[in-house]
């Protein structure tokens, strides 16, 4: 088993990681967030996807869906903490890194500008609460 | 004048014409805060000329390991809490066997990579993810 870290040296058998934990709409705890609202993440016949929703100047800005690469919490792992996804806006594009927490979704984001507007590639990292209806 | 494009307000945030990455801060030997590790030992960010380039070195068997070094991505950090401006690192290291895409900040003094190592072989290892923590040499 080949590695360039000793913690890669595991035993393992393939499966499929578990994705229950990512699964459901992802809340911002940033009010003034000038980002991300929020995120959706569903099950897509065995898919991770991904659905943004971002502050825009008149409201929320539907992403639309992308699918996502699911991460397990280690390499003989199969519970599912994290993901990584892509969005390509054509004149930008955006890197999104997420785990969990604490209880609590960790969003990297990462803007990188392909047109000609001068603006810098930049980073933002946020919150994001699992909505539910308990209390 | 014409508005830039933007999927977000903060794509529109006028900083960014100004923005450098403020990378200072990032730049030198960091070693692991936690001497038991099993992953990385230490990690160099160094300038070359325009570019950024990031050395690794993972704990192995019987020593340690040197990953081959890899360009970053400089990424100007504008909104991050607590105020804190130090840009961001973005970098992936490429083996035959596996990817790891990483980001690299500084939080409170700490230098801090993120992992997410993707499994190129048929080992049935899970792609999976780190988090290290590292203080400077």
């Amino acid at each position: 088993m080949k590695f360039v870290q000793i913690c890669d040296q595991v035993e393992a058998n393939a499966g499929e990681v578990d994705r229950t934990a990512l699964i459901g709409t992802w809340i911002n705890s940033n009010l003034d967030t000038t980002s991300i609202a929020r995120v959706k993440i569903s099950d897509a016949n065995g898919r991770l996807q991904l659905q943004v929703f971002a502050i825009g100047p008149d409201g929320l800005i539907d992403w639309g869906t992308s699918d996502a690469q699911i991460f397990a919490g280690g390499p003989s792992s199969r519970t599912g903490v994290g993901f990584t996804c892509r969005y390509d806006f054509g004149f930008a594009e955006a890197r999104l890194q997420a785990m969990i927490m604490k209880g609590l979704l960790v969003l990297a984001q990462f803007h990188l500008f392909k047109d000609d507007s001068g603006r810098a590639d930049y980073f933002l990292r946020e919150y994001f609460a699992l909505s539910h209806d308990r209390f | 004048m014409l508005q830039a494009p933007f999927k977000q307000r903060s794509h529109l945030n006028p900083e960014l014409s100004a923005a450098g990455a403020n990378l200072e801060k990032l730049l030198g030997r960091w070693l692991n805060t936690n001497r038991e590790t099993r992953g990385i030992a230490e990690c160099t960010v160094a300038k070359d000329g325009d570019q950024i380039k990031v050395s690794i070195v993972g704990v192995g068997d019987d020593g340690l390991m040197a990953w081959p070094t890899v360009t970053a991505h400089a990424l100007a950090n504008l909104e991050e809490e607590a105020g804190q401006r130090t840009g961001a690192l973005m970098a992936t290291f490429e083996f035959d066997f596996m990817r790891v895409d990483t980001h690299m900040r500084i939080n409170k003094g700490v230098f801090v990579i993120v992992l997410f190592v993707m499994f190129l072989d048929d080992s049935g290892r899970s792609n999976y993810l780190n988090r290290e923590f590292f203080y400077r040499g």
